[in-house]
């Protein structure tokens, strides 16, 4: 029964946040119907869940609020901006009704009452439709015209046999009955008319050619033909899946064909058709955007699965990976007939097994979004700031396990730009900046890596105040120069926070430093960039992945690295002497000035014995940097493991991994590597 | 130290570096390792020897002898990696740690621990727990989640001195004929 319960609270909480984010868009657009029914619908189902598993609190509560809702869209209540506030407390009553331990708390039993009470007072006013509350309203499917989701069009072909009329069947009765089961556009042929003196009044001359959009299947409209099956020629297909008949140049293009008195026709017919369906479908799929509702999730046939068993799945692959490798090391030293195309299968198959594991894990930043939009939405309110919150690139996808770790330090990072970044709104409006303030939410793939930015048009950060600051703090010494770079990164410094009072909402005490941690700790970097008067960015960059990259394994005193293929462009063969004899450290390959660093010079290792050398031209912020190692081994597909707690100050590599032949191997973080030599060179 | 409650294991491990012998509880220790192929890691303090592939995961290892500030020594059949569990800021983390040689696992009991000797300011209250005299020698036993969560050198004692801390105690005890110490068997 604990299972149940489990099961049902991870389902509740879903659907809690589900109805949260759709009644931030209800908010934005409260005409939009598909929302209201979209809210009524997830809130029937908890409702149900909940007295299904028993949670009777919530069942009782979920069932007053989803009646205000079904007034709503019954049109007997209006959707006014109260109603959403009061059920976007509910939401959040309703999270902390799933731990029933709250229910002796009375302060919590307050809230319930008070919120019960503000529900059934909403509801009230129409008291007498409430009895009619959760009954499904009739024929609404059946005359919406714009649920033509299900339908498919047919091309219907009927031609009677002369004789049709000697039963007693009259062929506009099946048309009508045609027309009940959908949209009908019937056309009747006469061509076959005779002149008017062989004309035979008990004869049917005519045949139709129709076209029916129904959501029937085509048995049923078989059987309104049962009983004339043996007088007429029929041929029924469907030509579409989608109502093309709304389409009108479809239309059009049938009326043009029957004005010239010729048959549409059956291959006329599919072709126009499938013209028309790719418009209707493309039309559909624009008005889904705009609504802003994720289809794909509605599709997509998916299953739940518990995340412990994705990360096992995750370890198993990476296990795999590594003894993969030991096989293919094993291949190499061993001449053994036929081995080859086996390993080099295993191989093709563990890589491929990889990436779908990863992208299993891979979901998208989305799912942090709701969170952000209430939190901007709470906060503005709360400061009497007014503040819209625009998110971009929300489909960008990261490893569960770094969207997990980063909700924390993307919320600080708001509540700061709401805070201290944007101004109160009568001082926008005397800096002559819009009333209405801007926070903006990005995020978007470079390389291999993901970027996440949060930027406001607030008020900026003046370099000299955090400088005079650092000073008074004892942080830098006075005479210190420091670049606005280096200015602004004094702010992820421990106790460093500028805000001169600490209020309620940022700046309790955990300041950018526990940012700048927590996100070192999922391999990523945050950077700031600032104008005063102009607003603040903050910039994040993250690993797509932090458990298996593909990587460069090279060779350095006998003893094997691996760099990163993603950061990779070329490798040169070089020789020693043009390394050991520069003066600056700058080399020129294919024409161009590149600066390079020796790694056996920068680890501290002797210079090598060869003669030639291999130099690695890695991406650097905007440039190129060349990393000298002895050789270049081959690619590696490498399986991060933590260098631990102990090499927590050595962030030059970014993990280490365990070689074929049971080695370990270090990976470079060449971003840091770079970063920390050019520090010490200059 | 506090009583120690009647469940919880009196056994040690004794090891080795230069004349000095160490105990840890055996609660402390996984496993003990043939000294290995380390891989360096470059930048790292001199006493951090490198990681090692142990069963999948990588293992740091440090050399004991660096982490107490003594001199380094080549590394002989005898030397070993005693693989730790400590704790770090209410983590569990795995280190290794060369020793010269290991001894023995041997009982002493809670009385039998002696607390650090008056003169105890001169020796790093932290990273010591206490002292055990067995068959005439003294072992010290280390707070090992002290001594290898330590970011720095931990010497085990203040100042240049290089006396051995068993040899200093010795004398101590001989010249102060004080009743603390008493013999096992």
């Amino acid at each position: 029964m604990d299972d149940f319960r489990t099961k049902f609270i991870e389902e509740a909480t879903e659907l809690i946040e589900k109805m949260e984010d759709a009644l931030l868009k209800l908010e934005q657009a409260p005409d939009d119907e598909n929302l209201i029914q979209l809210v009524f619908r997830v809130m029937h189902t908890l409702k149900g869940n909940s007295s299904m598993f028993g949670f009777e609190q919530i069942e009782k509560f979920t069932h007053n609020l989803e009646n205000i809702y079904d007034m709503v869209r019954n049109q007997q209540l209006e959707l006014s901006e109260e109603i959403i506030n009061t059920t976007l407390a509910c939401v959040d009553h309703l999270k902390n009704m799933l731990d029933e331990s709250n229910y002796e708390d009375s302060d919590f039993m307050t809230t319930h009452n008070g919120l019960m009470a503000k529900i059934l007072y909403i509801a009230n006013p129409d008291a007498n439709s409430m009895s009619n509350a959760g009954s499904p309203q009739p024929d609404a499917a059946g005359q919406n015209p714009t649920s033509s989701d299900e339908q498919a069009t047919f091309y219907i072909l009927f031609d009677p046999n002369d004789s049709i009329f000697a039963n007693g069947t009259n062929p506009l009765y099946l048309l009508d009955e045609l027309a009940e089961l959908g949209q009908i556009k019937a056309y009747a042929h006469f061509n076959r008319l005779p002149e008017f003196e062989a004309y035979n009044t008990d004869l049917c001359y005519t045949y139709w050619e129709i076209f029916l959009s129904t959501d029937k299947e085509i048995d049923e409209i078989n059987e309104v033909f049962i009983f004339v099956e043996s007088d007429c020629k029929l041929d029924i297909q469907k030509i579409s899946d989608v109502n093309i008949l709304h389409n009108s140049k479809f239309i059009e293009e049938i009326e043009h064909i029957i004005s010239t008195k010729n048959d549409v026709g059956i291959a006329n017919a599919l072709q126009l058709a499938s013209r028309s369906t790719s418009q209707v479908k493309h039309a559909k799929a624009e008005v889904v955007k705009k609504e802003r509702i994720n289809t794909r999730d509605k599709n997509a046939s998916s299953i739940r699965v518990s995340s412990d068993k994705l990360d096992s799945l995750m370890n198993l692959v990476s296990e795999l990976v590594i003894t993969q490798a030991r096989l293919s090391l094993f291949d190499s030293q061993h001449d053994i007939h036929g081995l080859t195309p086996i390993v080099e299968s295993v191989q093709k198959l563990s890589r491929q097994l990889r990436d779908l594991a990863f992208g299993i894990v891979l979901i998208p930043i989305e799912n942090l979004i709701t969170r952000f939009q209430r939190l901007v939405r709470d906060l503005s309110m709360e400061l009497h700031k007014d503040v819209e919150f625009i998110a971009e690139g929300t489909d960008t996808e990261l490893d569960k396990t770094i969207i997990d770790n980063l909700a924390d330090p993307l919320m600080h990072i708001l509540r700061n730009s709401l805070d201290h970044g944007i101004e109160d709104t009568n001082q926008r409006i005397a800096r002559g900046k819009p009333a209405k303030g801007t926070v903006k939410f990005k995020a978007y793939y470079s390389g291999a890596s993901v970027i996440i930015q949060i930027s406001d048009d607030g008020k900026g950060m003046d370099p000299d105040t955090i400088r005079e600051k650092a000073i008074q703090k004892g942080i830098i010494a006075p005479e210190r120069k420091l670049t606005k770079k280096e200015i602004f990164d004094l702010i992820f410094l421990p106790g460093f926070s500028t805000a001169t009072k600490v209020t309620d909402i940022s700046g309790r005490g955990v300041g950018m430093d526990v940012v700048r941690k927590k996100i070192a700790n999922i391999q990523g970097e945050v950077d700031v960039d600032s104008e005063l008067g102009k607003g603040t960015t903050i910039s994040i960059k993250l690993p797509l992945t932090l458990s298996i990259i593909d990587g460069l394994l090279v060779n350095i005193n006998k003893t094997s690295y691996v760099i990163p293929l993603a950061a990779i462009k070329k490798i040169y063969a070089i020789d020693k002497d043009l390394i050991y004899k520069s003066f600056n450290n700058l080399i020129t390959l294919d024409g161009e000035q590149i600066p390079f660093f020796s790694l056996r010079k920068e680890f501290d290792l002797p210079p090598s014995e060869e003669q030639l050398e291999q130099i690695v031209m890695v991406n650097f912020e905007d440039n190129y940097v060349g990393l000298v190692v002895d050789y270049v081994e081959g690619e590696y597909q490498a399986v991060l493991k933590p260098l631990g707690r102990h090499y927590k100050n050595n962030d030059i590599f970014s993990g280490a991994t365990i070689l074929g032949n049971g080695t370990v191997a270090l990976v470079m973080d060449t971003n840091k590597i770079i970063k920390m030599f050019a520090h010490i060179n200059h | 130290m506090e009583p120690l409650t009647s469940n919880k294991s009196n056994s040690y491990l004794t090891f080795k570096l230069g004349e000095e012998q160490y105990a840890a509880h055996v609660d402390k220790v996984l496993n003990i390792l043939e000294m290995s192929k380390l891989t360096h890691v470059p930048k790292a303090p001199e006493y951090m020897k490198g990681v090692m592939n142990l069963r999948g995961a990588v293992l740091p290892v440090i050399d004991a002898r660096i982490k107490f500030g003594m001199e380094p020594t080549e590394y002989t059949s005898n030397t070993c990696i005693v693989v730790l569990d400590v704790d770090m800021d209410g983590d569990s983390v795995h280190v290794g740690a060369i020793v010269d040689s290991v001894q023995a696992v041997i009982e002493i009991k809670t009385e039998q621990i002696l607390p650090l000797p008056t003169l105890g300011s001169r020796y790093k209250a932290e990273y010591i727990i206490g002292m055990a005299k067995l068959d005439e020698r003294f072992i010290i036993i280390l707070n090992m989640d002290a001594v290898f969560s330590a970011d720095e050198i931990t010497k085990l004692k203040i100042g240049a001195d290089t006396t051995p801390i068993a040899d200093e105690l010795a004398a101590e005890e001989t010249s102060a004929e004080t009743a603390t110490g008493e013999k096992t068997e």
